[in-house]
């Protein structure tokens, strides 16, 4: 489902360059749930954003779905987003003054759906996450939890191949995390892919596998610190930075 | 889309009223600076009689000494004065090659009424030939105008004015009846209606924006009568004496307006001819002093050469226009720092698949909602504003009654449908143009760039 060779992705600003993703491969087989791990500041997040199309990479090869996605146009990336790919993320994202419905449909309006169809893939979709009595209200009047099965409803309306969740419980209880995993997991068993970053060592165990990433590189099957380290039981890292020289930096302005 | 992209516009707009009525306030307000000067410049220049612009033609001859020091008669030295003398119009008023011609001057009469309890009063009034009625389609609502045979003659006829008619007669048709001017009885055989052209084209020595007069006797009762002009008369050369009416016939003092209607430009030009022969004629005679210099103009160029429409007209339609572009930069300004508050919600929408399109569509959609709602908030302000400039600026004109300089500042501040239509398409571009930058520029940043993950 996604085969990445080689990719690279650094951050420039005037004088510093940061290495994000440093000659990464990985390869999820369809219908995997992997969990990606790793310190604040590791590439995360990175990583999720080009997995998802939502940032281009400087080197290297991906291929997702059996098609390289490495050179294409922003409108074919936009088209990926919406027919392939669902997104859940930590702060929900769920536009405010939309109804649970509109903010379902919306990645179904770029679709150019017929209303009938829209209606029937947002009905089915609340129905999944068992909020189907909730379609009138605003996000605003729902609990944490709620909204994060309305964003996996969104996720799962366009019914994607694969779904990138970045820290889907990061925002939640530790009930409210568990009715979220066991949502994914059910998901997962039909047999869409899933790749969730998680600071949280629990839910990570629960995927199929768990890849590791400290500086941009990736260490699968890593084992979580269980006591040392940052809160949520990894060790800290910073990306690989380097300060570029005066010439460099005039070059690169260029 | 387009239904799903109002419906976020509306929605957008609730999020953030404030700042959405600043945008719409700045739109209405440049809008309506705009349409108030166009509306005020469009009405001082607009040519009243614009069916006939290639048949009517204003004739002027430069009449002038060769005294460099002698006092202009127009605004332009260039130009001949813009009126004639008696003489020089009794000629061409022989003339049988324009279709339609007359001559003309301003003069006031007291009209002594029969109307129980009303006092004599004084008003304005045009001497004139026959063929001005059917030449500048004067609209009767009664009778009609006194034929060339009648104008000969002369005989005593009248045409009055709808609200000269109302005055004595109370609107009836007073065809017939009886109307005493300085003392002499007319017959009415004509009743206007409502006719006031404004500017002024076919008089616009005093004011091109004047009511149009009460009475209309014939020319030929000028000489009879001696009736004197009460507009403007120049007299070439210095130290002229007028000490009686024959004086004024055979002087060379301008005060007689003339205008012809040509059937097409090879009349006219057979005109100019004709006028052309009889100023080298009178060369030899030592008069026309100057090189040929006479003008057959247009009403458009009349208009011009008048200076109805000042420079300070354009100044500020500049002015207003360059108000609106502040508006607009403003608009954009505002738009921008509006757009780039929701950028999170954008950067969702392209992360779950909407194009650059998608987000440049629903965010011009937006502005230009915006700006259509300013552009008739705009026209609703450019309406109170008009009433204003109206109730400070043309109240009273010379020689007007209340009523009458009402009616004249309500033609010239009056909002037509061109108007409309063109306020509104203001503010539609307007709303691209405010719109576009920002829209662009939001719907190119990369999805992850204001995404909260």
């Amino acid at each position: 489902m996604i085969e990445m060779r080689a990719i690279g992705k650094s951050f420039r600003t005037d004088l510093v360059q940061t290495n994000a993703l440093r000659e990464l491969n990985l390869k999820i087989n369809a219908g995997e749930f992997v969990s990606i791990t790793g310190p604040s500041g590791s590439g995360k997040t990175t990583f999720l954003n080009v997995t998802g199309l939502l940032e281009e990479f400087d080197s290297g090869t991906y291929i997702l779905d059996g098609s390289d996605v490495s050179k294409l146009s922003d409108d074919k990336r936009s088209d990926i987003r919406n027919q392939k790919i669902g997104f859940i993320f930590q702060s929900f994202n769920l536009i405010p003054d939309l109804n649970v419905a509109d903010n379902v449909d919306v990645p179904l309006r770029y679709r150019r759906m017929n209303a009938a169809e829209r209606n029937r893939r947002v009905a089915a979709a609340l129905e999944r996450v068992g909020l189907a009595s909730r379609s009138k209200h605003l996000p605003a009047q729902l609990s944490g939890g709620q909204q994060q099965r309305v964003a996996i409803a969104r996720a799962l309306a366009g019914d994607p191949r694969v779904i990138l969740a970045d820290e889907p419980t990061g925002n939640l209880d530790t009930t409210m995390s568990l009715q979220v995993m066991e949502l994914l997991e059910a998901i997962n068993a039909a047999g869409t892919t899933i790749v969730m970053v998680t600071h949280n060592p629990e839910l990570a165990v629960r995927a199929h596998r768990n890849v590791h990433i400290i500086d941009g590189r990736l260490s699968e099957n890593a084992v979580p610190a269980s006591s040392s380290g940052d809160s949520n039981g990894f060790e800290s890292t910073t990306l690989d930075q380097k300060v570029i020289p005066i010439r460099e930096h005039a070059d690169a302005r260029l | 889309m387009l239904a799903y992209n109002i419906r976020l516009a509306g929605l957008s707009f609730r999020r953030n009223p404030a700042l959405t009525a600043m945008m719409m306030g700045a739109i209405a307000t440049g809008i309506a600076a705009a349409i108030i000067t166009i509306t005020l410049y469009h009405a001082r220049s607009g040519n009243p009689i614009w069916w006939k612009a290639d048949k009517l033609y204003a004739v002027t001859m430069d009449t002038r000494s060769d005294d460099k020091n002698e006092r202009d008669f127009s605004p332009n030295p260039e130009y001949p004065p813009f009126q004639l003398t008696h003489r020089d119009a009794e000629f061409l008023s022989r003339s049988d090659i324009p279709l339609r011609k007359a001559r003309m001057f301003k003069s006031s009469f007291i009209v002594t009424p029969t109307k129980a309890g009303m006092k004599p009063f004084r008003r304005v009034s045009r001497v004139t030939s026959a063929d001005f009625f059917p030449m500048f389609d004067v609209p009767f609502k009664f009778g009609a105008a006194w034929t060339r045979v009648q104008d000969e003659g002369p005989e005593a006829v009248v045409v009055l004015s709808q609200d000269i008619n109302e005055k004595l007669f109370n609107g009836e048709n007073s065809v017939g009846k009886s109307v005493t001017l300085d003392g002499k009885d007319f017959r009415v055989i004509g009743v206007l209606d409502y006719w006031m052209p404004q500017p002024k084209f076919y008089d616009l020595n005093n004011s091109a924006f004047d009511i149009s007069e009460g009475f209309y006797i014939p020319f030929g009762w000028t000489v009879p009568l001696e009736i004197r002009s009460n507009g403007n008369m120049n007299c070439v050369g210095k130290g002229v004496k007028i000490s009686s009416f024959h004086d004024l016939l055979t002087a060379d003092c301008v005060w007689q307006q003339f205008w012809a209607e040509f059937a097409d430009q090879t009349q006219r030009a057979r005109f100019q001819q004709f006028v052309d022969s009889y100023v080298a004629d009178q060369k030899k005679l030592g008069r026309f002093p100057r090189p040929l210099n006479n003008r057959i103009v247009d009403v458009d160029t009349w208009m011009e050469m008048n200076n109805v429409v000042g420079d300070d007209s354009r100044m500020q339609v500049a002015l207003a226009l360059m108000f609106l572009v502040v508006c607009i930069l403003n608009t954009l300004g505002l738009t921008l720092a509006k757009f780039l508050g929701a950028a999170s919600i954008t950067g969702l929408r392209r992360a779950l698949g909407a194009k650059r399109k998608d987000i440049v569509q629903q965010h011009l959609t937006e502005v230009v909602l915006l700006s259509f709602a300013g552009g008739v908030l705009g026209l609703i302000l450019a309406f109170f504003g008009l009433k204003g400039v109206r109730a400070l600026l043309y109240t009273p004109f010379v020689d007007m009654n209340v009523q009458q300089s009402a009616e004249v500042g309500r033609l010239l501040t009056h909002i037509d449908i061109t108007m409309v239509l063109a306020a509104l398409a203001i503010s539609i571009v307007t709303g691209v143009l405010a719109g576009l930058y920002p829209s662009w520029r939001i719907g190119r940043s990369p999805p992850a760039a204001f995404l909260k993950t």
